[in-house]
């Protein structure tokens, strides 16, 4: 469904999209099997697959509408039992269309069990010039759990020129462990060129993406690794690295969302062969 | 009733106490207060070897940036939290928001520099003589904080003890706060100090604003802005040749 189509809709009815999915996976003689799936429409989940073994269950949400406005209401719950180990992904970038005067909210919960990781890997998001936009992301880790994500956003349709001149985006994250926060993240732009051009804000650019691994301390060589996974290459924006209390937290600003996962991908790699001994399999559904 | 002179005012008509809380106030928020402020830059060594921030109305920017989106907000908002939880001897709130700032701070060396502040305050208040009236002793809100504390949970603990008021609390704090990085400014930059002072003027009506504005913000508004400050103190981390310590 385009964007035109759901304008419509959304003016006879008034009311968004309420979409919700609830995925629970749990490890069965060495393979994560998801043993629950609950999806209400616009949210879909494909056929589980193993391209990397048995091991890790890979999982692609989509969403059906094609982009979220102003009323929609999405909630997504994942549950990762002990030592089961999933990487889900989207199927295509998400939009967040100009708002018609109402909020868009986004609600995740993710909780993950003793020995378990979950590995959450949304393609890029685009927020249309004049999105009201709020996103909720609660983790909760089990001792010896851990989790890994990352959030790639565009603020305005920049290849064609567009700035988020309008709107407002908010996305919070929370990560706790045991009653303890472990990373919170309470991000906030208001459109306009005051926050987008600013140095303390966007600096000019168009793109902001962060990384964060959550649920073992990282030593300091790991920092000083993942950043010459950026500085080892031709770069065109800036980047940083830091740790957290208990994991490690990647931040980009640039003009692309490409340079972004690329680096994220490296930095990927570097964690899941020095901290899980095993090495990535990129899913298909990105075609890099 | 005791006169002090023949042109004096008789003293019960001072406001004597609004007198020592203005008075503690300047001492908690003075550039002297010995918590190692003076070696932090929060960033800004890294925005000036840059060339991001190279002179007064740069710098002026970046701190009304901050005060108006940024990360300055989220530490004031958690200080005025632990101002009211020492005040209502609330240990689990207190509690609470130490570890909340902690997991917010945006870089490892903001977190070193907080809990090191922190800490030598807490240090600091505990050998002072008591003030009478607290609801919990210092030595028993040090000890219910634990260590690592928060430069922000301290002051707040502080100023409460202090009989200071909420909204003078803030304006304290972050006034310390804004005097602290022009003074980085002016060696840094450089600036001239009456350039500095300048500067400090220049930003009361932000500070006053920032502090009310954060006076006012329920637990769900906190948030803020902070890719430029996340992404200079990352640099900074590394920084070949480096005065401060964040």
């Amino acid at each position: 469904m385009n964007q035109s189509n759901r304008s419509l809709i959304d003016a006879e009815t008034s009311v968004g999209w309420h979409g919700s999915l609830e995925l629970v996976f749990a490890q069965r003689h060495g393979a994560t099997q998801l043993t629950r799936n609950w999806t209400q429409a616009p949210l879909k989940v494909q056929r589980s697959f193993y391209p990397e073994g048995p091991n890790v269950c890979h999982s692609i949400v989509l969403h059906t509408a094609g982009g979220i406005v102003g009323g929609d209401r999405l909630s997504l719950n994942f549950q990762l039992e002990p030592d089961a180990h999933s990487l889900i992904t989207t199927a295509t970038a998400s939009k967040i269309y100009r708002s018609n005067g109402l909020e868009a909210i986004q609600d995740m919960h993710m909780q993950v069990a003793a020995g378990a990781c979950l590995e959450w890997f949304p393609l890029e998001t685009i927020v249309f010039n004049g999105a009201i936009y709020r996103q909720g992301l609660q983790v909760e880790l089990a001792l010896g759990a851990s989790w890994l994500g990352w959030e790639i956003m565009r603020f305005g349709r920049s290849a064609r020129g567009e700035r988020f001149l309008q709107g407002e985006w908010r996305s919070h994250t929370e990560i706790w462990q045991q009653g303890h926060p472990l990373w919170i993240d309470r991000q906030w732009l208001k459109g306009g060129e005051e926050m987008l051009d600013s140095p303390h804000g966007l600096a000019g650019q168009p793109v902001v993406a962060s990384l964060s691994w959550v649920g073992a301390a990282v030593a300091p060589e790991i920092v000083m690794q993942a950043r010459s996974l950026w500085t080892s290459k031709e770069r065109q924006g800036e980047a940083g690295v830091t740790r957290l209390i208990s994991g490690l937290l990647c931040r980009y600003r640039g003009a692309s969302t490409a340079e972004a996962r690329n680096w994220f991908i490296d930095v990927w790699q570097l964690l899941r062969s020095s901290l899980l001994g095993r090495p990535i399999c990129i899913p298909r559904v990105w075609q890099i | 009733m005791q006169n002090t002179g023949d042109e004096s005012v008789p003293i019960c008509d001072i406001n004597y106490e609004g007198g020592l809380s203005l008075l503690y106030l300047l001492q908690l928020a003075s550039p002297t207060l010995p918590v190692g402020a003076y070696s932090y830059s929060e960033g800004l060594e890294t925005l000036v070897e840059n060339g991001v921030i190279k002179h007064k109305s740069s710098l002026k920017h970046w701190l009304e940036q901050e005060l108006c989106y940024g990360a300055i907000r989220l530490e004031a908002a958690v200080m005025l939290r632990a101002y009211y939880s020492a005040h209502m001897a609330n240990a689990e709130v207190l509690r609470y928001w130490n570890h909340w700032l902690s997991a917010a701070k945006e870089t490892e060396e903001l977190r070193l520099q907080s809990w090191q502040m922190g800490k030598s305050l807490m240090q600091l208040m505990c050998s002072m003589p008591p003030i009478d009236m607290p609801v919990l002793s210092l030595e028993s809100l040090a000890q219910t904080v634990g260590d690592p504390c928060n430069f922000a949970i301290a002051f707040g603990i502080a100023a409460a003890h202090g009989k200071i008021d909420a909204f003078h609390s803030l304006l304290g704090y972050l006034q310390a706060w804004a005097t602290n990085l022009v003074t980085s400014g002016v060696k840094l930059i450089p600036l001239g100090q009456t350039s500095g002072q300048q500067l400090l003027l220049e930003l009361q009506s932000p500070l006053v604003i920032a502090a009310s504005e954060v006076l006012a913000l329920r637990d769900d508004d906190l948030k803020s802005c902070g890719w430029g400050l996340a992404l200079s103190s990352m640099t900074h981390e590394t920084q070949y040749s480096r005065l401060f310590r964040s």
